[in-house]
Parts: structure tokens; C-alpha cells; sequence
């Protein structure tokens, strides 16, 4: 990619700055270098220039300036994503959506809701909750990604066992086209004319355009809640009560498995009272009508009785149901208190499956020397395997790498899939293979084409690539730039 | 149909499986007759029909049970009939997994029985299950009432296996629930009526039988009133599995007045006087007993002050009318509409359409999945003919209305005579131009269902 001369860069600036004020363009390296990864911080790459847009047509602007200078260009939410998927091409333009974040209407009746790309996710459940309603996907890093960053990745979390991922909840979006044109896709009405245009682009890891505009569907809170901790002496025992459960035709709202290693970290740092023994802990969560909520209860925890559970404890009250959600919520950040550093998995199986793989990815993570540790959206069969590491410990991060792609090839062998939510980015581009043909990848493509034909927008991310520009490949730790500044710790 | 084709075509799929001549009665739409219609009973075997009619240029129309084969504009040449009845196989079903992989020619009701027999169901019930196959309920995105809880294929299409025009086997998504990988190419096919790729493959999410499920019918004088009380049912605690509306003329093509199971409920403790309602509101409930029982007190509790004449349960026959109420309720159909509008627009598109209709000598029957804005009307032919110019000048108000509210509208059956007069599709706006690129690069000789789908698609 041909780098900008000083001069070229200055000129860009000022044109930049005429599109969307002055205070809203970086392309000073320190400032740059904030926007250089996201959660995933084993890849980097700098841009020329972040930018701040308020407006859909600022981003048009930009997006037609980018092309007519064929810069690649990028949108970012929060940078909370962990595949890589916002980085910038070495060079180009990133387009940071966060002061686009406003909710823009409201409508109860119909139960949906115009917002912002850069709205955090979970600003919308507090803005129509008083009202009692939520918006129901709920990634773990809620309190901070954006509603535009879920709309790329297609987001889960852990409720969305019973109501689906984002793109079930979003029936519109105003997109700036990756030439700048401005189209909606879809509409405030459940049914679209012609392809369902909202749905391909959703999940698109933002080569099909930036999402400016987003219509969502909202639900009302459940009559009531019921969450349940199923305590087990063996991991197997907890696998083989997901599919008990399912069995017996429960469809809890979440059912979520947090291993021995998990329990242990998640005590350390926040005492949630998950029993330190234990070597699988089921979190299950039933919602709906309060009616007839006992007579499934008592269903669930048959099953896991039967399956061997040694306890089965009940939230009594909501402090206590919050507590149980913690250990499983701040799972991620305590493993920090038992390693400097991990890399997190998003391997799916189908459920039956999980037996099976649970002790492969164990298996696999032994033989290369190192721990792992597992919480993840059981009920789903999507698998996050956490393989503890020490960056500074040479040659600790190819191990971790390698594990991964064997991790991942055993997934694909029983059927599953190498992502159920974080997204491929750039981390996963030479695993699409393990699942997808060359004629799988020829079609896709040929719908990126229809989208994108230029290929500036978000260029070298999920399609497999002999050589990017981007550095990729293990590389050696180095701290995210805002904690090299002290602004951030890494957990 | 050279006869060079037609032998490689015998020579892919076997003899016996390719139809000509008076054999293709059964294929004739708006009156044009197919040149050929091929039966393969394998994905290879598609692949093979597929890559033989792209190479000789020859138009493909994927059939599976013909019950929207009269849906959009019948291309101008025909071609070649591709039926999918011989794929009708359950390839995997996993009760532990809550998935199922099926070939899409198998009917609807032949896969949902073997699922209710292992406990568990696909949650989409379009109208026809026993001639719709899962290929063309997916091509065509069809769905029934209780799509107001579950959803329509978009939300349990997790894999799908398609023979694209080239003739290459192309697979999207996967085996398992949630799945990121790559794009959601089973959004692309699903409702693409066959213009991208013929279905020939898919994995559906399943869900659990509930223990129970019920029908309730709640009578009133007005549509006004009935749409009030839908809105009060949504913000309601109830979460009913499907929310009907339905005319006074929908309500007898449903079959409803009939159906009423043992003494209902009159709200206000009157007596059941059962004047000719004019709008009928249709419920249902599923889950466990308790859940169940609670809902339908619940709902007749709500009802009380809104008009409600009377609650009473329906018998289970009424559920598989739900999807075509409007159609069954004009013995001669002269052509069935459908909107998309906001939920809260539905009773007053019902009120006007109808409106609009009388106003030119015309009834109209009118039925909504009201929750969540699908609406149906089938327009009753005259014993006096009407010209095909002034039902168009209805449907053409209709659409109007429907654009004026932020929707939109899809003629959904004609005459081609009526289709030839106003479009069958609406316009997508400046998407359309996105969808004509996906068609181009996807199906660049342009071969399969030319000219059937939106935006001359």
C-alpha cells in the first residue's frame, strides 16, 4: 500500500477537517496508536487517520473521499471486539462511530427503536427499561461495546440461547454503501421487499458498508426470572445435563458452564460463592410468566440431579441472582489473577458434541505445556476455551496460536464451526478453510463484489489471504498503547 | 428443447425422470407450458441439470410442491422445470442438538410428523404443509400465525446447502446454532424465490413440543376496537404464540364461528349474545398447563373493557386455516395482496383498504398476523367480471396506502392480466440496485427465475 507523503497527509487532514470540524481527526502517531488493535491485541496496524463523524453524512463525505484517494477505510465501535475485525489496513482511515450515539426514537407501541451505530449496547436497555422493556442481546462486554460493533459481528451472549443474536432483533439499517452512497436495507416493518439485504449485511465484519442508522426490535422484561447453579464433581457429569435438559423440552433462557480453573480464578478475585471444589458449575437461567415457573424449575433440576450434580442452588433474591451472574460475567477478567495473559476460543459443536471436545481441548492444551480454562454459553455449544500464557516466556504465544488452530480443526471435525461470535476479523482468515470450500469462499466473495467492488472498505479480513498488509502471525506481547500510558490494565 | 439436451438431461437424471410433451399439465403456469421437467434425486444430480442448462443458456424454474409457482411474473420462456420432489429425505436429526438437516424437497408435513413423533417441531407452519416442501417454504419465505412468538425462517435457517448457476454445490452457515463464520448466506436464499440458487439442503433449528397449546377467539363490533386490543395484549405480560385478526368475512373462511369449544366467557357476566361480529381476534398460547390456563383467564380479563363480546376456546382445526382466512373467505378470487406495515397500522389498513375497495364496487376479505404486521386481503371476483384495469386501480390504492404508512406491499396472486397492469412486487428503493448486483454476480447469464422477482430480478 503506497504510503501518504507528509505533505499529501496534511492536505488530507484539512479536508477531513473541513467535512467534520475541527477536534474530530487524528494523525498524530500517540493518538494513532490508541485505535492500533482492539481486545484482540495480538494484531495491530496503524492508520493515517481516525475520525470522529456526528452525521450519515459526514461518513458519506469520507467514505467518498477515501475512494476517490483509494484509501482503505474501516468503522469502529468500541474496540472491544476479539478478532481483529477493526483494525485498520496499514494506513487508511478509520471512522470511529462513538459520538454517533444517540437513540433516535422510540416506539412502544410497535416495539422497536432507531439508534446510532456507536450507542453502547447497554445504554438501550436502560433508556426503554423504565418503560420495562430490553433489548435482548447481551455480549458480555455490553456495558461497553456499541450496538454498530454487534451489528458486525453479529453478537450473541448468554441469553441468547432463547432469544437469538443480533441479527433475529434488527429489522433496518441505513447504511453509507462502500462508494458513499446512503441506502436502507430493510425498514421499520417485520417483512422486507426483495432480498433480505438487512440480514447478509449483518455480520458482514464491516465490508458491506457502515451502519449509520439501526432499527431494532426491543422485548419486554419477563414476568419473572429463576436462575439456578448446578454444581458438579465432573465437567462430564455438567455436559451431559445441557443435553438432559434439552431433552426433557426446556429452553432455559441461558445455560452457561464455568470449569474448575474458572471457579477458582472467579473466587479469587470477586467471591461469588461458587464452591471452590467443584469442577463444573452450570449457570441456568429460566424466564417468562411466573405462572408454571416452579414446574419447570423442578424439571431442570431433576435433570441435573439425575445427571449427577452434587447441589443445586437457588437465587433467593435478585442481590443473589446478580452475584451468581458476576462470577460468570467477570470470568474474563479474573483470569488475570491467575495469568499474565490469554487467548480466548469461540469454537461452536453441537451440543451432543461437548463431551467429546471438552477433553480434546484439554488434551490439546496439556500436550503444549499450558492451562486452559472454560466458561462458556453451553447451552449453545459455543465453546470459549481460555489458554492461559506468559507473553514475556518465549515462544509461549505460538504455542498458544498452534493450540488454537487444533482446537478449532476438532471443532470443524464434529460439525461445528470456528466462530459463534467474536467474528473471523483477521485472527481467523487462515482457519476458513477447516470449514468452507473454495467454491463456499468463491460464493461469498462474489456477494462481497456486489457490496464492495472496490475493496477499500475494511479490506483483508475473513476471506483466507496469501500475504496481508497487516503484520499477522504470532508476534511478540506488547502492551496495548493506552496501557503502555497507565489508562488501562489488562485482564 | 434441442434433442441434444434433452438426452444429456435423460442421460443425468434417467429417463423416466425427465417429463415432455402433455406430461408437463401439471407445470403450466399463466398458461405457459415448460419445455422439459427434470426430477434428479441427488445434490450431484442437480448439479448436473443446473450446469446443463446454463451451458445450453435454458431458463431454470426449481419446483418443489408448485404452491407459489404462480407468485411473481412467469418468465418469458419457460425452459426447464427443475422438481425437487426425489430429494425427500431427513439426512440427520439429532433430538439432543435441537437441529435436523433435510432435503429440501420433503414436505412440510412429512418432516414435522417425524419431529412430533421424537417430541420436537420445526417452528414455522406455513399454510399447504402437505404439498409445500422446506426448499420452497424457504424460497419464498413462507410462514403462518405462530410466527408471532417463533419467528419465520430467518431466525432457524442455520445451514443451507445450494446448487448455484454455474452448477457448483455451495454450502453457508453450518451445522450448529450460533455461528459467525463467514456471511449469512442462509439470509441471501431465504425469500430469494429461487433467483440466486436452487435450495437443495437445509438445517433448521428445532424446538420442543409444548405440552399444551390453545386457541382463543375474542368477538368484536369493530376492527378499531379489535386493533386496541391487540395493542393492549402486546403490553401486556401475555406472550401469545400467534395474534390473528380477522374480518367478519375472514372469520368465516377460517371457519371460527363454528369452532367454539363448550360455553365461553362473557366479560361483564352478560349473556353470550352473539350478533355478526364484524372483527375477530385469534390467540394462541403454548407452554405447561399452568402457563397456559393463566393466559387465557388473562386475556379475557384484559378483554373485558374493550369491547369484547365474548372469549371462547377454538378446536385445534382451526389453526392450519389461520394462513389463508382472507383467501377462503371469496369463493373467486380476483387477487390476494399482501402488507407489511407497522403492527399499530394494522386494524386502520383493514378499515381503509376495505373502504377503498367498496368504494369501487368491490369486497375484499382482510385477516393480519396483527402482531406483527402482515396483512392479507383477497379481493372477491364479481359474478360480472370486473375489467382487469379497475382491480388494479384498487390494488394500485392499496399499495399507496401501505407506502403511506412507511410499508409496503406484494401482489401476491392475479391474473396475469391484473399482473401485466400494476407490479406484482413493490419497489425497494435504492436497494434494489444492490439486489441487482447480487443477481449479477451471482447468476450473471441470468438463468434462473428470470424475470420473476423483485426489481425485474
Amino acid at each position: 500500500m503506497a504510503t501518504l507523503s507528509d505533505s499529501r497527509k496534511r492536505e488530507l487532514r484539512r479536508e477531513l477537517e473541513s467535512i467534520v470540524g475541527p477536534g474530530a481527526v487524528l494523525s498524530d502517531a500517540d493518538e494513532l496508536m490508541v485505535y492500533e488493535s482492539d481486545g484482540l491485541t495480538l494484531f495491530r496496524a496503524l492508520a493515517d487517520f481516525v475520525v470522529f463523524p456526528t452525521s450519515v453524512d459526514h461518513v458519506s463525505a469520507i467514505v467518498k473521499l477515501a475512494n476517490r484517494e483509494s484509501l482503505p477505510f474501516v468503522a469502529r465501535g468500541a474496540g472491544t471486539g476479539l478478532s481483529g475485525g477493526c483494525l485498520p489496513a496499514e494506513g487508511g482511515i478509520v471512522l470511529s462511530l462513538m459520538r454517533m450515539n444517540r437513540v433516535l426514537e422510540v416506539d412502544y407501541d410497535n416495539q422497536i427503536v432507531v439508534v446510532e451505530p456507536g450507542l453502547v449496547n447497554l445504554h438501550l436497555s436502560w433508556k426503554v427499561g423504565p418503560r420495562g422493556y430490553y433489548y435482548a442481546p447481551d455480549p458480555s462486554s455490553q456495558q461497553a461495546c456499541t450496538i454498530g460493533g454487534n451489528i458486525a459481528n453479529n453478537s450473541g451472549g448468554p441469553h441468547t440461547l432463547k432469544y437469538g443474536v443480533t441479527t433475529n432483533h434488527v429489522l433496518g439499517l441505513e447504511v453509507v454503501m462502500p462508494d458513499g452512497e446512503i441506502v436502507w436495507l430493510g425498514g421499520k416493518t417485520r417483512e422486507t421487499c426483495g432480498y433480505d439485504l438487512a440480514g447478509v449485511f449483518v455480520g458482514s465484519e464491516g465490508t458491506f458498508g457502515i451502519a449509520t442508522k439501526i432499527v431494532v426490535r426491543i422485548l419486554k422484561k419477563p414476568q419473572a426470572v429463576k436462575t439456578v447453579l448446578a454444581v458438579f464433581d465432573a465437567i462430564d457429569r455438567a455436559s451431559a445435563a445441557v443435553s438432559a435438559i434439552i431433552a426433557r423440552g426446556l429452553v432455559p433462557a441461558a445455560m452457561e458452564m464455568i470449569d474448575h480453573l474458572t471457579i477458582q480464578a472467579v473466587e479469587d478475585a470477586f467471591n461469588c460463592g461458587y464452591p471452590r471444589d467443584a469442577d463444573a458449575a452450570l449457570l441456568i437461567e429460566l424466564d417468562g410468566l411466573a405462572v408454571g415457573m416452579e414446574v419447570q424449575a423442578e424439571r431442570i433440576v431433576e435433570a441435573c440431579r439425575e445427571a449427577g450434580a452434587r447441589e443445586i442452588r437457588t437465587a433467593k433474591t435478585e442481590a443473589e441472582r446478580q452475584l451468581l451472574w458476576k462470577g460468570r460475567k467477570s470470568a474474563f477478567g479474573a483470569y488475570g489473577r491467575v495469568s499474565p495473559a490469554y487467548m480466548v476460543m469461540d469454537g461452536v459443536i453441537p451440543r451432543t458434541k461437548l463431551p467429546y471436545v471438552l477433553g480434546r481441548v484439554n488434551e490439546i492444551v496439556a500436550a503444549s505445556g499450558l492451562r486452559v480454562g472454560n466458561v462458556f454459553h453451553a447451552g449453545d455449544g459455543n465453546l470459549h476455551p481460555n489458554i492461559l500464557y506468559d507473553p514475556r516466556k518465549p515462544g509461549e504465544e505460538a504455542r498458544v496460536v498452534a493450540a488454537g488452530a487444533e482446537i478449532m480443526k476438532v471443532c470443524a471435525q464434529v460439525g461445528g464451526s470456528i466462530s459463534g461470535e467474536h467474528g473471523i476479523g483477521l485472527e481467523k482468515v487462515d482457519f476458513m478453510p477447516f470449514i468452507f470450500s473454495a467454491a463456499d469462499l468463491a460464493l461469498m466473495l462474489r456477494l462481497k463484489t456486489a457490496f464492495n467492488p472496490a475493496g477499500l472498505c475494511n479490506p483483508g479480513k475473513i476471506f483466507p489471504t496469501k500475504k496481508s498488509c497487516v503484520e499477522v502471525g504470532p508476534v511478540a506481547y506488547r502492551p496495548h498503547a493506552i496501557e503502555e500510558k497507565g489508562l488501562a490494565q489488562r485482564f | 428443447m434441442p434433442d441434444a439436451l434433452l438426452e444429456k438431461l435423460c442421460a443425468a437424471v434417467g429417463s423416466p425422470n425427465v417429463l415432455t410433451g402433455i406430461e408437463l399439465s401439471p407445470y403450466v403456469v399463466e398458461g405457459r407450458t415448460p419445455e422439459a421437467a427434470v426430477f434428479p434425486a441427488s445434490v450431484e444430480e442437480v448439479a448436473a441439470v443446473i450446469a446443463l442448462a446454463a451451458e445450453a443458456g435454458m431458463p431454470v424454474t426449481p419446483w418443489g410442491g408448485g404452491t407459489a409457482a404462480s407468485v411473481g411474473l412467469p418468465a418469458a420462456r419457460s425452459g426447464l422445470v427443475l422438481g425437487l420432489r426425489r430429494l425427500g429425505r431427513l439426512l440427520d436429526h439429532e433430538p439432543g442438538d435441537l437441529t435436523a438437516t433435510v432435503e429440501a424437497g420433503m414436505t412440510i408435513a412429512a418432516f414435522q410428523a417425524v419431529l412430533r413423533g421424537r417430541g420436537q417441531w420445526m417452528s414455522l407452519d406455513p399454510a399447504d404443509a402437505d404439498r409445500a416442501t422446506v426448499g420452497g417454504v424457504l424460497a419464498t419465505n413462507a410462514y403462518g400465525p405462530r410466527r408471532h412468538l417463533y419467528g419465520t425462517a430467518r431466525d432457524l435457517l442455520i445451514g443451507v446447502t445450494v446448487v448455484t448457476a454455474d452448477g457448483a454445490v455451495v454450502k453457508g452457515g453450518g451445522k450448529v446454532v450460533k455461528n459467525v463464520a463467514g456471511y449469512d448466506l442462509p439470509k441471501l436464499f431465504i425469500g430469494s424465490y429461487g433467483t440466486l440458487g436452487v435450495i437443495v439442503e437445509a438445517t433448521v433449528k428445532l424446538r420442543p413440543l409444548p405440552d399444551q397449546e390453545e386457541l382463543v377467539g375474542v368477538r368484536f363490533d369493530c376492527l378499531k376496537d379489535a386493533g386496541a386490543a391487540v395493542r393492549s395484549i402486546m403490553a401486556s405480560d401475555l406472550i401469545p404464540n400467534a395474534i390473528e385478526l380477522l374480518d367478519a368475512s375472514a372469520t368465516t373462511g377460517a371457519g371460527v364461528a363454528g369452532s367454539a369449544r363448550g360455553v365461553g366467557t362473557t366479560p361483564g357476566g352478560g349473556p353470550s349474545a352473539s350478533p355478526a361480529p364484524t372483527a375477530t381476534l385469534v390467540v394462541g398460547f403454548d407452554g405447561v398447563r399452568e402457563q397456559v390456563d393463566w393466559q387465557r383467564a388473562e386475556l379475557a380479563r384484559l378483554m373485558g373493557p374493550l369491547g369484547a363480546h365474548d372469549v371462547q376456546s377454538l378446536e385445534a382445526r382451526v389453526w392450519p386455516r389461520l394462513a389463508t382466512a382472507a383467501r377462503a373467505a371469496v369463493p373467486l378470487t380476483a387477487a390476494v395482496m399482501v402488507f407489511a406495515v407497522l403492527p399499530s397500522q394494522v386494524a386502520e389498513t383493514m378499515e381503509q383498504g376495505a373502504g377503498m375497495a367498496r368504494a369501487r364496487g368491490l369486497h375484499a376479505a382482510w385477516a393480519a398476523h396483527a402482531g406483527v404486521g402482515v396483512v392479507r386481503a383477497a379481493l372477491a371476483a364479481d359474478a360480472v367480471p370486473k375489467k382487469p384495469a379497475a382491480i388494479a386501480a384498487v390494488l394500485a390504492e392499496w399499495r399507496e396506502m401501505a407506502r403511506a404508512g412507511g410499508g409496503h406491499a406484494t401482489l401476491e396472486w392475479a391474473p396475469l392480466s391484473v399482473k401485466s397492469q400494476i407490479p406484482v412486487w413493490d419497489d425497494p428503493g435504492a436497494a434494489g440496485r444492490i439486489m441487482e448486483r447480487i443477481k449479477a454476480q451471482l447468476d450473471p447469464r441470468n438463468i434462473l427465475n428470470r424475470g420473476r422477482f423483485v426489481a425485474g430480478i
